[in-house]
């Protein structure tokens, strides 16, 4: 063999490092598809959904014109109520052309589409406060009423010239007098709130639907997840970790608890239906039937977690409460749970993050719906948490399948919503396991 | 009778009054000085409270289903349940004594309340079972088995008469899946291999919460982002000019999208195995002058083998069963095709969609779903309990 | 005092000088591992490093091959010159030099390969055959040498984690020769094995020093002066004293080395 320098590197060693190199870039490359998937996922949905925080408003001086609302000019709600949305919308319509008037700005509309430039759901608004308050009617009230899903369209950049000249539901007309109108300032966009606090709307009315009762909804099933799932789940773990002898059937439950965690989450639903309505006949779309399905599908995930967590704390803890006397069950709850409690809480919030963020089985057992009513935590007829309901996720899902790209949007800003929570979510879990991990 | 809530309130309040009388029944048994007693008042006040609550609520479950199965209402489950209560609360109050064992009595209520909560994950088991098998039976009763397994065509028709062949839609699951693990393996496998073996610190700390940010975010945000942003970029800049599709959804937008929601949990899986394997062995190759590269290519990715086929076979299973990003992402009509660029659909997503249309729930079109679910449990069971089986496997080699 | 290092030094120049050690420290974070170190180790010889554990003289022999480069807090200074070159050379790709400087460790650590791949290992990514049939010689030679090829010569298809004890570690001796190393490092070979395959593993490096430079860490003093010719003693990061085997366990010149010889400290 002949003797070669280490100082020079020969052909091979050099052939060799070029194969290093080029491994190194397949590696690099990896890391980089994985960051801009997640750049672009989140850009996606972003740029898409950030407008849904946005929302068109026209102001408007709304004269409530006794003969129309009050026809038999008692202000009792009862007759009044006989008017309908419809009777409310001429109202608008007209405030709308006095305002034009008042500007002195041109229009070709005729007075039915300038009309239509407002959203069908402010004479529902406008409606339910002069109900709420009859003394109302015959003033003038100044109010900022939702403009129309195209309008508002417009203002977003969804809605464009060409696109509104092909659209049967508006025209390059109406865009130019909503933006003559936005000159002068009686178009303005806003803060939306009730993007977070009103229900859904219908297929017409994009501009209106909120995300109000999915938000209930998913809290209403969340507690019912957090009081069903944490419990169960932290009395199974102890069980399994600290009293159950080594046998036959500790082994086909352990087994079994880590096959549930990998069940694709459909077959839950598949089980909500046939057990939790079917069998049990729970009320269908309600928040229990949901947050039961989301526990059972829960429960492994927090059971692998505290388990862990029991699993950390040394046995020389157990060991000095038994030496003191303690029962087997005293040295678990006075010592173990305690100092396992960081760890199992971490492993909760991240089980109520997935439960969170969980749309397939709610679908099967009837979240979908559509619900207009906030339901109630308890009522008499429907029990605790028995009201139908939707769901974030599921909202988004519902928002997907409407025909009105405007619901794209809402979409987005749904999820936005639910990503917010769940990053609220797993901060927290990481400030907890931060500010409480203790390494023995 | 009493509404069940009010029925709760006053075995409830029943139990918080046990709670108390005996604690001072104890106390007064000892006259006042707990130091005669062998059990603490404490404890003897535990008993009584989980001797009055527990045994109602046992009877509450055990009978209710009763009912319901039998479909026998001639219980007066409110007369049970207050009987149970008072004799509970009175019979551990009675038994208050001064040599009374009041702890070890306790603590096998709890012990029974835990045994019990253990077996949940077993019930859930059996409950997912049997509500797919009860309707699957249903169905088959109605619809040939030969049918469903082996027709190739799937066309549910709400007059009757529909053909409900699976070969189509496991056609479509299976190549989405497939998609997605091409996609999901080497690059999840390769990211797990740069950040253990090559990335600094720094980089480490950086990349890998982001790669574990995409396994936290939810399926439904995948599928709108398959509905909205990839599927029309596949369609307008690959499948229409190329002239082989015309459709966003397609098995190509689904199965992208799905691999990425992989990535993190490929990667994850692949970290461990990879640093499962020992660094002796690592040394060994190092040591006879193999660069990194050659080290990880033929010592340590062939010694973690077993564990990484494990991971995919995971990963598989949970493409299959995956059901968000197939709804919004891969289409409704079931084809038997090759080109990845048409609209598919999947098992899951006909799931979805027979469950929640309209129809008849006693039809063959709506009951197909529980067996399209029986059918995805055992396929993604079978693949767990395989990969589980070779990973615990794997992991006492190294042990 | 100077004329005698001068002294020394031209007679160990004779004596053909594979490694030189000048003023090697090493750094694990801020723990100073290694102090001040030189020793020149001779070809064809056995030198022994013993010393208490924790002493630095694994740490050191890690160094003679780079090895510690894999461990990111480790930091060497100083010079270590295999044939007259710096090893820690900013040109030196480590790849190679491992190549010439083999390594055995502690435990046994066989591929979860095959018997023959095991062996053929080194030669394959250092491209040493031109053909199978040149495998297959330098394979059968390297097991030969290191006395397994009886025992494997029926089983080169089974996997080398198959193997007992004894026979992993001679494995990887025939692993670390297949790639025709010029100096092997042995990182207590032997702490791991019982009592009989020590002695056939002790027989075997004794042979080895007929083609190669062998520096072996143990634990067992017995086992340095059965092997060596040539026994370093390490204490605490320090060489303390360097000599003949011969010297070392009849005459130590160093108190420290006299007690640790005696059994006092260790």
């Amino acid at each position: 063999m002949t003797k070669s320098s280490l100082l020079a590197a020969d052909a091979r060693t050099k052939k060799r490092n070029a194969a290093e190199s080029r491994f190194k870039a397949y590696g690099f490359a990896a890391i980089c598809v994985a960051m801009i998937a997640l750049v672009v996922l989140l850009l996606s949905v972003v740029t898409n959904g950030v407008t849904a925080f946005q929302q068109t408003y026209i102001t408007l001086d709304v004269v409530l014109d006794e003969d129309r609302l009050d026809k038999e000019g008692n202000r009792e709600r009862a007759d009044m109520a006989k008017v309908t949305t419809i009777g409310y919308a001429p109202l608008l319509r007209d405030a709308l052309l006095t305002k034009i008037a008042e500007l002195g700005i041109e229009t070709e509309l005729s007075e039915r589409d300038v009309g239509d430039m407002i959203s069908k759901e402010a004479s529902a608004t406008i409606r339910n406060k002069v109900l709420a308050n009859t003394e109302l009617v015959g003033e003038t009230v100044s109010l900022d009423v939702l403009a129309s899903g195209r309008i508002d369209g417009y203002f977003k950049g969804r809605v464009t010239m060409q696109s509104a000249a092909r659209d049967a539901n508006t025209s390059p007309e109406a865009l130019e007098l909503a933006q003559a109108l936005a000159d002068e300032g009686v178009i303005v966009t806003q803060f939306n709130w009730r993007f977070l606090s009103a229900p859904d709307a219908s297929d017409q009315r994009p501009e209106a639907a909120g995300l109000g009762v999915a938000i209930l909804g998913s809290l209403y099933m969340m507690a019912v997840v957090l009081c069903l799932a944490l419990p169960i789940g932290v009395a199974s773990s102890i069980y399994l970790e600290e009293f159950a002898p080594k046998n036959r059937w500790t082994d086909i439950i352990e087994v079994n608890i880590s096959n549930l965690a990998a069940v694709p989450s459909i077959v839950y639903g598949i089980l909500g239906l046939a057990i939790f309505i079917n069998f049990m006949e729970f009320n269908q779309s309600s928040p229990l039937v949901g947050g039961l399905v989301l526990t059972l599908m829960t429960l492994p995930t927090i059971i692998i977690s505290t388990r862990a967590a029991l699993k950390s704390v040394p046995p020389s803890i157990r060991d000095a409460a038994l030496g003191v006397g303690a029962s087997k069950m005293q040295s678990v709850f006075h010592h173990v749970l305690p100092l396992a409690a960081p760890g199992i809480l971490t492993g909760t919030i991240i089980g109520l993050a997935q439960a969170l963020g969980e749309t397939a089985p709610l679908l099967l057992i009837g979240m979908v719906a559509f619900v207009r009513e906030y339901p109630a935590a308890f009522s008499s007829d429907a029990g605790l948490f028995g009201e139908a309901a939707t769901a974030l996720p599921v909202q988004v899902y519902n928002w997907t399948q409407r025909s009105d790209p405007a619901f794209v949007e809402r979409a987005s800003g749904a999820i936005i919503t639910l990503l917010v929570f769940l990053l609220f979510m797993n901060a927290l879990a990481i400030y907890l396991r931060r500010r409480f991990e203790r390494r023995w | 009778m009493l509404s069940l809530s009010f029925l709760l309130v006053i075995v409830a309040a029943l139990a918080v009054a046990g709670y108390f009388i005996a604690k001072s029944r104890a106390l007064k048994v000892a006259d006042g000085d707990i130091r005669s007693l062998v059990s603490l008042p404490s404890q003897h006040a535990l008993n009584t409270a989980l001797a009055t609550i527990v045994p109602p609520m046992a009877a509450l479950l055990i009978v209710s289903l009763y009912r319901r199965l039998s479909g026998n209402a001639d219980f007066d489950l409110t007369l049970i349940i207050l009987l149970l209560a008072i004799t509970g609360f009175a019979f551990s109050l009675i038994g208050i004594k001064v040599e009374t064992r009041a702890r070890t009595l306790a603590e096998r209520w709890i012990l029974g309340l835990l045994i019990f909560a253990s077996t949940i994950a077993i019930m859930t088991t059996v409950g997912i079972v049997f509500s797919m098998l009860f309707e699957t039976a249903n169905f088959f009763q109605q619809y040939g088995w030969r049918d469903f397994f082996f027709s190739t065509t799937w066309s549910p028709n709400f007059r009757g008469n529909s053909d409900l062949g699976i070969i189509p839609l496991l056609w479509g699951t299976l190549y989405i899946s497939f998609i997605a693990l091409a996609f999901a393996v080497p690059v999840g496998l390769f990211a797990a291999i740069y950040l253990s073996e090559y990335a600094s610190l720094r980089m480490r700390s950086v990349a890998k919460p982001a790669i574990e940010i995409l396994a936290g975010i939810p399926t439904i945000v995948y599928g709108l982002f398959a509905l909205v942003t990839v599927g029309p970029f596949l369609r307008d800049y690959f499948a229409s000019p190329m002239g082989i599709g015309q459709s966003a959804s397609s098995v190509m937008t689904a199965g992208l999208v799905m691999g990425i929601m992989l990535i993190p949990f490929v990667s994850s899986l692949s970290d461990d195995i990879i640093n499962a394997v020992p660094q002796a062995m690592r040394d060994g190759s190092l040591g006879l002058g193999a660069t990194k590269s050659e080290t990880i290519r033929q010592v340590v990715i062939p010694a973690a083998l077993p564990g990484i086929v494990g991971a995919v076979l995971l990963a598989a299973s949970r493409a299959i069963g995956e059901t968000m990003i197939v709804v919004l992402g891969a289409g409704a009509a079931a084809r038997l095709s090759l080109n990845p660029f048409e609209a598919m659909t999947t098992v899951t997503v006909k799931i979805v969609s027979q469950l929640t249309g309209d129809t008849d729930f006693a039809s063959p079109e709506t009951l197909v779903a529980f067996a399209l679910g029986l059918t995805l449990f055992v396929i993604t069971l079978g693949l767990n309990v395989f990969a589980l089986y070779i990973v615990r496997k794997y992991r006492e080699q190294y042990e | 005092m100077e004329d005698m290092i001068h002294v020394d030094r031209a007679m160990s120049t004779q004596q053909d000088i594979k490694i030189k050690a000048k003023g090697v420290q090493v750094y694990y974070g801020d723990n100073h591992a290694i102090k001040d170190v030189d020793v020149d180790i001779d070809d064809k010889t056995v030198t022994a490093f013993i010393g208490p554990s924790g002493c630095g003289k694994s740490t050191f022999l890690r160094c003679i091959n780079r090895m510690n480069d894999t461990i990111e807090s480790a930091r060497v200074e100083g010079d270590i010159l295999l044939d007259g070159e710096d090893i820690y050379d900013p040109k030196v790709d480590p790849v190679q030099l491992r190549a010439k400087v083999g390594m055995v460790f502690q435990k046994p650590n066989p591929f979860p390969k095959s018997i023959y791949d095991n062996v053929a290992y080194g030669p394959r990514i250092h491209g040493l055959a031109r053909n199978k049939a040149d495998l297959d010689e330098i394979v059968e030679k390297s097991l030969r040498r290191a006395a397994i090829w009886d025992e494997a010569k029926d089983r080169l298809a089974a996997p080398g984690t198959g193997l007992s004890g004894g026979q992993q570690q001679r494995l990887c001796i025939a692993r670390a020769i297949a790639t025709q190393p010029e100096v092997l490092l042995m990182d207590e070979p032997c702490s791991a094995l019982d009592p009989i395959a020590t002695a056939q593993v002790e027989e075997l490096i004794d042979e080895l020093r007929q083609s190669f430079s062998l520096v072996i860490v143990t634990h067992s003093m017995q086992q340095a002066a059965r092997v060596s010719q040539k026994t370093a003693f390490f204490h605490l990061g320090n060489l303390v004293e360097f000599d003949d085997t011969d010297k070392i366990f009849t005459n130590p010149q160093d108190p420290r080395t006299e007690s640790y010889i005696s059994g006092r400290i260790g």
